[in-house]
């Protein structure tokens, strides 16, 4: 064991392979920020080159690209309200109003510092648990998955601000979208009027850019922000303490909330690598379940922040988006069962270099797995430096006068739902999704929920007819042990407001 | 970064030795002017140019964090730098040869990003810029059972600068009405690799070989539970195939919709269902685990690969069944003989591993990955399509598969419950708002901010924004990326109140920048339009 990790020490820190994680954690971070680019995509930018490095090298710089990506998609969401990557969009609201205060290094720094411990949690249980943990994938069949999604999309009731009635509308709208198109289930044109781009359905990033970031544009057109402007500081000033000055507002929020949340951090990490590990489920549900989680053990007055720009409510979400990262490969390495998109393409790449994942993958290629674990720790360390480098740079982007940044955002909504596709539909899809994110959120309707609704609407629907295709009757979907756990946790979180209020009801004559 | 490397190592000698071809009267409908440069000097002016642009937009971002600056100063002073970008914009329309390609190449690809078909198409993108020696830029099309994806390649203009990466769904959508395209609306080049499909089971079940499935088939039709696709998916009708071979109906092994192999093979494993029907390749790391037992390979021989030749074939099993997933490469039709026959010199180059890129060839990549690599060339491709064309039909035609799909759930039942619940909750969204107007104060949802210009204006401005986007849809693949950007940015800029000089500057060094941004560094094609920047 000590040889192959001898090996693995070896080989991360030769020149070469430092080199490939310098270079991709920028590359990474650089696609992130940019809306509409999502880690797949990087991930896949990256493939044509690992052919020619050596496995390890190859593996590790999709590693490192992976962590910074999700990381950074944060910056937009908080800056400019685009969600950057498909996991920023749980928390979107809360960084968007600590920006409108002008509060955005400290949501920044709290992004970045749980990020860090998000993704360093998820490797610690890659490291330690992964052959033992990877079995839980197999016990997972069409119900379970069912029961997942359910539980996923009652997370809308707990996240959504406002009255529930809104908070359904705004979910069933979602539904409505992400039933349009040649499904997987039926293979029948749904509401597609006849236009054949929309037989693929509406993509998610375009319609996520659209309800956030356009939507937003339009409404600083309307009525535009006026945002506190912070007391120049003098130009004189050493740029030892200017640095002081940024380390503080960057990091001093967020260590301190590290202190005091370490219970909850854990559980978020925890649900984010459970979630992460399991075939179908990634790190966008993963920081949904865990920002509902969190809200709910929130009370008083940190309860009413969430969605006006609570700190702990970005902090759980992102450690679990994080940790789910590491997650994901804990199936894909000991089963060779991809957990996610990006490692579906890592299985490809370990394929080339003739590593087989699998079970036998920890005795034929330990060096390599040893040097993966170090990959996760070193990309998670090595993101707290750039990450801070690329928050002190985005966020002069809040200075930029109005009249040169609103034009940009526009563009770069444009051309964030163009290419993921290169389809103009996707604008078109883009602009709609816009005016309707407008519409509903003058009504006071809330966003979150509609974007879960199309992310979870397909998977949802196709589990469900896979279960009713196979069972014979309803009980078979209490069938299976993790099944029936799941299914009456559900059904229970549905049926507590109303027995709450019979119990209430029972108590108060007595 | 490496790309770069790649891309600019093979242009300059090349160029040279054919000085004759940027002579010739330019073919192209699009720019109808003669050229006479030499293309090398004007790349990189063009590179210095954007560059430049690129740089002196970054400026205002570096000197606001030094907290002195003024930005709209900073973007004024860019004056110079401006009319720079503006002469390399200018010099670059007329800066082509008109030999085919002289632009980057696009290659639609109608599956996921990460699946093989993408991996597939990625590599042979890799090789075809270096035999062509233009960028070539895969794009994901992915959805609708594969119906966007093959419309958008197959149906573009039919100039040899789209290409499509196709597979046997092309074969399929059309019998089932969901689209027109068919083989026939392509110009076959050249087909890449034929993975067979094959059947699994676990390890621990009680199949060992093909007999014992067919006669539990046989005993206890409708028992088993497949899966390994969507509803007649290629997998479904490979399975579907297998069945009538032997005589029984397609029905008779129940087909479970899934997304694809990966899930298949998850919901295999934990025990949703008892046999999965996909590819090979798709099922490897499972195989060599030792979790998967294959009980037949759908072809005629065993697979040459390492490892992969012990899994016995149906035909030694008494079987005649076969049936292989394909990927190959075709352009729209009508696209030009001579345009076409550069694809396939190119393409016969690169399958043949004449073709080296750092030092592997393709057929090396393609063992590597476990793909399959038996190639055929146009004609040879074309009969194979439409063999391969006729089985489908035949299948797809047998009414014992008309029915499957239409279970319990319909299509339209989950919609209908969505649309029901967002009509209730608006339902009671409008009592709530009616009894508070009529109990009580009007409560105020959205806070209102105070605005800074005047209303008409904003009202301007607000109309604008949608129009501009829409207007980009509709004539950004025209008049190109830059010159719509350029318009758009102008326009909002100014009506936010912006200086005309600031605008100005804006509009041409974002634009040109953004577009560097995506087409070089994040390989995403915009479209290039009038002035092919």
């Amino acid at each position: 064991m000590s040889e192959a990790f001898q090996t693995a020490v070896l080989n991360t820190f030769s020149v070469n392979t430092l080199l490939a994680i310098l270079l991709s954690a920028t590359f990474g971070l650089f696609v992130g920020a940019i809306p509409g680019l999502t880690a797949t995509m990087a991930v896949a930018l990256m493939v044509p080159f690992t052919f020619y490095l050596d496995p390890v090298t190859g593996i590790a710089a999709i590693v490192t690209m992976e962590a910074c990506c999700i990381f950074a998609g944060d910056i937009p969401t908080t800056l400019m309200r685009i969600p950057g990557t498909p996991s920023s969009a749980a928390y979107v609201d809360d960084a968007y109003a600590l920006t409108r205060r002008n509060e955005h290094q400290r949501a920044l720094g709290v992004s970045l510092v749980f990020s860090v411990t998000g993704g360093l949690m998820g490797a610690i249980v890659l490291i330690v648990a992964a052959p033992q943990l990877a079995q839980i994938a197999f016990e997972f069949s069409s119900y379970e998955n069912f029961w997942l999604y359910v539980l996923g999309l009652s997370c809308a009731a707990i996240v959504s601000r406002g009255s529930a009635a809104k908070g359904l509308l705004a979910l069933s709208i979602g539904l409505l979208i992400s039933s349009i198109g040649i499904g997987s289930t039926h293979g029948v044109p749904r509401m597609t009027l006849g236009i054949d781009q929309l037989a693929s359905g509406i993509s998610f990033i375009p319609a996520m850019i659209g309800l956030f970031g356009f939507s937003e544009v339009l409404r600083n057109v309307r009525s535009p922000v006026v945002r506190e402007q912070p007391a120049e500081s003098p130009g004189s000033t050493a740029s030892a303490s200017r640095l002081k000055t940024a380390l503080e507002d960057v990091f001093a929020s967020a260590v301190c909330r590290l202190r005091r949340s370490a219970g909850r951090i854990l559980t978020s990490g925890a649900i984010g690598s459970f979630i992460g590990m399991l075939p179908g489920a990634g790190a966008d549900i993963a920081a949904w379940v865990s920002y509902a989680v969190s809200k709910r053990r929130s009370k008083g007055s940190e309860h009413a922040e969430y969605g006006r720009g609570s700190l702990q409510g970005i902090a759980d979400a992102t450690t679990a988006n994080n940790s789910a990262l590491a997650g994901a490969w804990i199936p894909a390495l000991v089963l060779g069962i991809p957990g996610d998109s990006v490692t579906a393409i890592v299985i490809g790449v370990l394929l080339m270099k003739n590593v087989t994942p699998g079970p036998n993958i920890f005795e034929t290629h330990l060096p390599v797995v040893y040097s993966i674990y170090i990959t996760f720790i070193l990309a998670n360390l090595l993101l707290l430096p750039l990450g801070f480098l690329a928050i002190c740079l985005g966020s002069r982007i809040v200075r930029i006068p109005r009249h040169i940044i609103l034009p940009l955002i526009l563009m770069f909504c444009i051309v964030g739902s163009f290419a993921i596709n290169s389809s103009y539909f996707d604008v078109y899809c883009m602009l709609a999704m816009g005016l309707l994110g407008f519409v509903l959120e003058k009504y006071g309707v809330p966003l979150g929920p509609v974007v879960l609704g199309i992310i979870l609407g397909g998977g949802l629907e196709e589990k469900f007819v896979q279960c009713l295709t196979k069972s014979t009757s309803f009980v078979e979907f209490f069938s299976r042990p993790v099944a029936a756990v799941l299914g009456v946790v559900c059904i229970s979180l549905w049926l507590w407001p109303l027995f709450a209020r019979i119990l209430r009801a029972l108590r108060q004559p007595a | 970064m490496q790309h770069h490397a790649a891309r600019r190592r093979l242009p300059d000698s090349e160029r040279c030795s054919t000085p004759s071809a940027s002579f010739r009267p330019s073919v192209d409908s699009h720019r109808p002017w003669v050229c006479l440069h030499p293309v090398d000097s004007w790349r990189k002016f063009r590179s210095a140019a954007a560059m430049s642009g690129f740089a002196s937009l970054c400026r205002p971002f570096l000197r606001i964090s030094c907290g002195s600056y003024n930005v709209i100063r900073q973007v004024e002073a860019a004056g110079p730098l401006l009319s720079f970008v503006l002469i390399g914009f200018v010099c670059e329309g007329c800066s082509r040869t008109d030999q085919y390609p002289n632009r980057p190449i696009t290659l639609v690809c109608p599956w996921a990003a990460g699946g093989g078909t993408d991996r597939v198409s990625r590599q042979i993108a890799q090789y075809l810029e270096n035999e062509l020696d233009v960028p070539v830029n895969v794009i994901n099309a992915a959805g609708g059972q594969g119906v966007t994806g093959h419309a958008r390649g197959l149906q573009a203009r039919p100039d040899g600068y789209t290409l499509c990466m196709m597979t046997p769904e092309l074969n399929m959508l059309h019998w089932r009405g969901l689209t027109d395209l068919s083989w026939q609306s392509c110009e076959p080049l050249m087909s890449l690799n034929e993975d067979p499909a094959a059947l699994f089971v676990r390890t621990e079940s009680p199949f060992k070989t093909i007999t014992d499935l067919e006669e539990v088939v046989r005993a206890s039709p409708g028992e088993l539970k497949a899966s390994g696709t969507a509803n007649l998916g290629t997998w479904h009708l490979a399975m579907a195939g297998w069945l009538l071979s032997f005589d029984c109906q397609p029905t008779d092994v129940v087909w479970i919709p899934m997304r694809g192999a990966a899930p298949s093979l998850t919901e295999l494993m934990s025990g949703g269902i008892d046999l999965v029907c996909c590819s090979v390749p798709e099922a490897r790391t499972l195989l060599d685990g030792g979790k998967l037992l294959c009980l037949g390979v759908m072809a005629d021989r065993r697979l040459d690969l390492p490892g992969l030749d012990q899994h016995p074939t149906l035909k030694e099993q008494g079987s005649d069944w076969t049936f292989t997933g394909w990927r190959g490469l075709g352009v729209p039709r009508e696209t030009a003989p001579d345009v076409q026959k550069r694809l396939v010199t190119a393409l016969q180059k690169i399958v043949k591993g004449e073709s080296k890129h750092e030092g592997k060839t393709f057929p090396e990549y393609m063992d590597g990955e476990g793909f399959e690599r038996t190639w055929r060339a146009t004609d040879d491709f074309a009969a194979f399509l439409e063999r391969s064309d006729a089985t489908m039909g035949e299948l797809l035609r047998r009414k014992e598969l008309q029915g499957v799909g239409s279970g319990r759930i319909g299509p339209y039942d989950f919609p209908w419950v969505a649309g029901g619940l967002s009509i209730g909750s608006l339902l009671v969204i409008g009592s709530v708002a009616f009894r508070a107007r009529h109990a009580g104060p009007v409560v105020e949802v959205v806070s209102r901010h105070p605005a800074a210009g005047s209303l008409s204006v904003n009202w301007i401005t607000f109309v604008v924004v949608p129009l501009a986007t829409a207007a980009y849809a509709l004539t950004a693949d025209t008049t190109g990326y830059i010159p719509i950007a350029a318009a758009i940015l102008l326009v909002f800029s100014l009506l936010l109140g912006s200086p005309l000089r600031t605008a100005v500057s804006l509009a041409a060094l974002a634009s040109v920048a953004i577009y560097q941004l995506f087409t070089c560094l994040l390989r995403v094609p915009l479209p290039p339009g009038w002035l092919g920047w």
